[in-house]
């Protein structure tokens, strides 16, 4: 069953930015707990400079998406917000004589500083990932320090689109512009006409780092507290993976019709559920009194754990020491599916592989 | 304990390794920027253990693994990567990385995978 909600560009920036913000506030989260306050997403006028009000002196640290998407993130603190988030982080901030003048960051603050904006940016990409069904990639951080940031054009380009998010970070306020190309909200507006154009019954995935983030993506709602009431209401697409098989593409091209093809699976083994083009639970293949195909959950996995698995399945030598933290759902956890049958993997092929993959679904 | 290899971009990250490993037992003997570094100092100081960050400018972490791993196939490599990097992880591992671990972690977790990695 689908409805259809079309995504504006502008509710796509807004939207962008709510679940970047979100990320980066994840990760704030945890270099100082308790002290992160994110404010309200904006989505500036065409032609308005994002650096309006920005003071001289600020910290800037900009990020870029470079693959999968392009895009500009630039970061900017005050100094004494710079020298408190890379305190809490643990760069201690230099000895100052009592009445001496305050100090400009030292090197390993702004590394400090910079790392923050790497590892929040990479949990902002990882969210866009999952809005977007693809990977995104990140370039390594530039921080320094805004001397004139009416030039701050010149350092960062511009772009169409751009957004600025407050936050507050242990009582110092700080902003994140993002330069937004026209291609990325496009891309940005399709998939979440997808994602909110689906219905699934998947309510299994609430709590995990990619839901909250795929939930962000699709609300706008400033603050985590309400992401778990609407992440209930998050649509995303499910599907169940019979098997894999590998070949040559010249083989693939020429499988004439009624050829059959060996999967990788038993016919009693499990499915692997996917939601949204990541796997998160293991399934029983079943037949509903209907005469429909349906699945029965059997495991969870939690992300890490899962990330950790794939990651160790994929070892050459194999790794028989590591297992799931899986968690056994209710017997009774049935979802229904759609019957479809594809010759693509629904995770994004390596276009470089002589041979092809391909997934039964 | 083990003679350690750490490689970050950032000074910062290159610091937090090394107390945490310092206050392991194990000895940090060397740190390098980026991936072309890393490939010399590896071959420079034979670490047991090389702490390997993924996005790195000039030469990134899974170009200096793939070049670690054909110099020594026997290297022992962990990875640090940071949320969102799970196909470079996996493909880290691919390559012949031990494990990994994701960032922002405490001195415990990364003293964890170390002891794995070194097993």
């Amino acid at each position: 069953m689908t409805t259809q909600q079309d995504i504006t560009p502008r509710e796509a920036l807004m939207r962008l930015g709510a679940s970047t913000a979100e990320s980066i506030a994840q990760v704030l989260e945890m270099f100082t707990p308790g002290a992160v306050q994110r404010g309200e997403v904006t989505v500036l006028p065409d032609g308005a400079s994002p650096f309006a009000n920005v003071a001289r002196g600020s910290i800037a640290s900009s990020v870029s998406y470079v693959d999968g998407v392009t895009g500009a993130n630039i970061f900017v603190l005050t100094p004494a917000g710079a020298r408190g988030l890379a305190t809490a982080m643990g760069a201690p901030p230099p000895e100052v004589e009592e009445g001496a003048e305050t100090p400009a960051l030292s090197e390993l603050e702004m590394s400090a500083i910079a790392e923050a904006a790497n590892q929040t940016m990479a949990a902002a990409a990882a969210a866009i990932s999952v809005v977007l069904g693809q990977e995104v990639e990140i370039s390594t951080p530039d921080t320094r320090v805004l001397d004139e940031p009416r030039k701050a054009s010149d350092i960062y380009g511009t772009a169409p689109h751009a957004t600025s998010t407050t936050f507050v970070i242990a009582g110092e306020s700080c902003r994140l512009i993002q330069l937004i190309p026209a291609a990325f909200v496009v891309r940005m507006v399709r998939a979440m006409d997808e994602l909110t154009g689906e219905i699934a019954e998947a309510g299994a995935v609430a709590g995990s780092p990619a839901a909250a983030a795929a939930a962000s993506a699709v609300d706008v709602s400033p603050h985590t507290a309400a992401l778990e009431e609407v992440l209930g209401g998050i649509n995303l697409r499910v599907w169940a993976e019979l098997g894999r098989a590998r070949m040559p593409l010249g083989s693939a091209l020429g499988l004439p019709v009624g050829a059959v093809l060996d999967l990788d699976r038993s016919a009693d083994a499990p499915v692997d559920l996917y939601v949204n083009g990541m796997r998160f639970a293991r399934a029983q293949l079943i037949v509903t009194d209907e005469g429909e195909w349906a699945v029965s959950l059997q495991s969870l996995e939690s992300e890490g754990m899962r990330l950790l698995e794939r990651a160790r399945a994929a070892r050459p030598e194999g790794n028989e020491d590591v297992e799931a933290d899986s968690q056994p759902l209710d017997s009774r956890s049935v979802l229904p599916i759609e019957s479809q049958t594809s010759s693509t993997n629904p995770e994004t092929p390596d276009l470089k592989q002589p041979e092809v993959e391909g997934a039964v679904t | 304990m083990a003679r350690v290899l750490v490689v970050d971009d950032a000074a910062f990250m290159r610091k937090v390794v090394s107390d945490a490993l310092a206050s392991g037992g194990h000895e940090v003997v060397g740190e390098a920027g980026n991936g072309t570094e890393a490939v010399q100092r590896y071959q420079e100081l034979s670490p047991e253990l090389v702490t390997l960050d993924i996005t790195m400018p000039v030469k990134d972490g899974l170009e200096a693994l793939g070049e670690i791993i054909s110099l020594d196939p026997g290297a022992k490599v962990l990875m640090c990567s940071a949320l969102g990097q799970e196909s470079k992880v996996i493909e880290s591992i691919q390559k012949g990385a031990k494990d990994f671990v994701v960032k922002p972690f405490q001195p415990a977790q990364l003293l964890e995978a170390v002891g794995k990695a070194l097993a």
